[in-house]
């Protein structure tokens, strides 16, 4: 195929029988208990330089808990994956524990774009679907994938995508890297110990995310009998052998909600966005994450369970999130 | 001039008036969804929206809260729950028939930056979130409709970045040449005071309606360019008291995003 064009961005690739290997050898078929604490899964899972890819919604379903324990820790060099994030990016950058951004769609209020501005974080230029269809030609175990988005923008420009003249039909398309990222944060409303996950509602991406992952750590909001799974599979959204530790985190997605069980804290999204606007997220962080040995701590001492069953209470439209 | 209506408010309904019944409309954050919630309860209650999260068909409920894109207000009543992946792929091979985004700057021929402004992509003079979903909407809806503000700043003659596609360079058949999907393109620009289409032949935008009470000559003193004149242009009917009360009584009581009129 001749190369018409390429994307002046970095990107992370892996070949795919490097792939291949991975998964069979390090993807457990055994059924162990896979549970361990966001502390653990994090310590275990996450390194310092490693590629960190984040499900959905930082208001809906997004694993929150597991990106404080990430901060907690002191993670540092993360290269982010931004598909559709808005609070958490921009935390994480706060904190300094990213340096580089996969941009979809990135941040809430205007710190993170000063940082790129002021070069304090690089950032490679993509699209909420080319950093989706990347992950699915990752879990695929195909280089890449083609698209007809990108095409004749800056976008692509400054993307790591390539246009090539399709063999097929002799038109130009635009092809995306495999994306395999090292880490996928994936919060769900169910899981057995074994890792088998249920998202209920729509979502972003979280079975690409953990189809591509090499490590995917699942936080939960409820543990479920693994019978449970068996009884009903069509409402599995990822399998267990996908997973590598599965964290019992009830309110894991908070101050987001969790679509059916409870809803986003919107006073907290409205501190935290006075905090943003007057420069003040270490305090933020200080508050939430550091002053704190754990998401449940957090919970406990700086939210109280009157303000989360509030939040439980207020989650009144339940059809289809069962 | 004092007015009853908020700048915000005239471009809600100025967009949700395009918007038709029983078609598939793929709807951006913020100003868009009011838009389409608008459409929704008056000449469109069988619009379906999709989201860039995979939800298909939802009837909204109110009032809207912004934030809560993906979340059970914001999706009830769906007819179907996909993902990103799927949504895409539907407005790829051609099921979705309009696209309605938002924009910070965009060009004579439709083209959008929402990625950063300045000529050093490494240090921009002001960085914006990104693309989001926006490059596939504007790539693979039949029809793509544009709201914005209507400010000289926002609407110039080449954008400083191309994050999502318009007609390109406006050179003929320029967007099937660089492999985008036939037929496909900014369609409408919806702004705080008027009306945009684009013309046929040249693919540069073309005025084709006013705010009454407005001049063609105050329009055209807030770009930067000079776009074609449609000849005879439309006066276009403020928010009618309909419009304003579901907007401002069911879809936004908050204001968050309509606003209150200055006093």
């Amino acid at each position: 195929m001749e190369v018409l064009s390429a994307g002046l961005g970095e990107f992370r690739f892996t070949e795919p029988d490097a792939i291949r290997a991975w998964m069979r050898d390090r993807k457990r078929r055994d059924f162990i208990d896979k549970t361990l604490t966001a502390g653990e899964a994090v310590h275990r899972f996450v390194a310092d330089g490693d590629y960190v890819s984040f499900d959905f919604s930082s208001y809906t379903r997004g694993p929150l808990g597991l990106i404080r324990e990430i901060i907690r820790q002191r993670r540092r060099d993360l290269w982010y994956c931004a598909k559709f994030t808005l609070m958490e990016s921009t935390l994480l950058v706060a904190a300094g524990a990213c340096s580089r951004i996969d941009v979809g769609f990135m941040g809430l209020g205007e710190s993170l774009n000063r940082a790129v501005e002021e070069g304090r974080v690089k950032v490679v230029e993509w699209t909420n679907g080319a950093l989706t269809l990347r992950h699915l030609a990752g879990g695929m175990g195909v280089p890449f994938l083609p698209t007809r988005a990108l095409l004749g923008t800056d976008t692509l420009k400054y993307s790591g995508a390539r246009v090539v003249t399709d063999p097929f039909g002799g038109k130009p398309i635009a092809l995306v890297p495999a994306l395999n990222p090292d880490v996928g944060l994936i919060h769900v409303h169910q899981a057995d110990l074994y890792g088998n996950a249920r998202c209920f509602g729509p979502g972003v991406s979280p079975l690409e995310t953990a189809m591509a992952s090499k490590k995917v750590i699942i936080s939960a909001d409820e543990i479920i009998d693994h019978e449970e799974i068996r009884k009903d599979p069509a409402k599995t959204t990822i399998p267990y052998f996908m997973v590598d530790a599965v964290v019992p985190a009830p309110f894991g997605a908070y101050p987001g909600g969790v679509q059916g069980l409870y809803e986003a804290d919107y006073e907290h999204f409205a501190e935290y966005t006075g905090l943003e606007r007057e420069g003040r997220l270490a305090e933020y962080l200080d508050k939430y994450v550091y002053s704190v040995g754990s998401d449940l701590e957090m919970l406990e001492k700086r939210v109280g369970l009157g303000r989360l069953n509030g939040l439980r209470r207020r989650a009144t439209i339940r059809e289809g999130y069962r | 001039m004092t007015r009853e209506f908020t700048e915000a408010e005239f471009m809600i309904a100025q967009c949700a008036r395009l918007l038709e019944d029983q078609k598939t409309a793929f709807i951006g954050f913020g100003m868009p969804q009011v838009a389409a919630m608008l459409a929704q309860r008056l000449q469109a209650p069988q619009l379906v929206q999709v989201f860039e999260f995979g939800a298909i068909g939802p009837i909204p409920l109110t009032p809207f809260v912004r934030g809560t894109m993906g979340g059970p207000a914001n999706c009830y009543r769906s007819i179907a729950w996909t993902s990103m992946n799927q949504i895409f792929a539907q407005a790829q091979v051609g099921l979705i028939d309009y696209g309605v985004l938002g924009a910070t700057q965009i060009d004579r021929y439709g083209n959008i930056n929402s990625t950063m402004l300045g000529d050093d992509f490494t240090r921009p003079k002001k960085r914006f979130p990104g693309s989001g979903g926006a490059n596939e909407v504007a790539s693979y809806c039949w029809k793509t409709i544009v709201i914005m503000l209507h400010e000289r700043r926002r609407f110039v003659p080449r954008v400083d970045f191309v994050t999502s596609p318009g007609y390109l360079d406006g050179t003929p058949g320029a967007r099937e040449r660089a492999g985008l999907p036939s037929d496909t393109g900014p369609w409408r620009v919806v702004t705080s005071k008027a009306l945009f289409g684009f013309d046929l032949e040249s693919r540069e935008m073309k005025l084709i309606g006013v705010l009454q009470g407005l001049t063609q000559v105050q329009v055209l003193a807030e770009m930067e360019f000079k776009p074609v004149v449609a000849e005879p242009l439309e006066a276009l009917a403020p928010p009618t008291a309909a419009e304003l009360r579901i907007l401002r009584e069911e879809i936004d009581p908050s204001r968050t995003i309509v606003g209150r009129p200055a006093q």
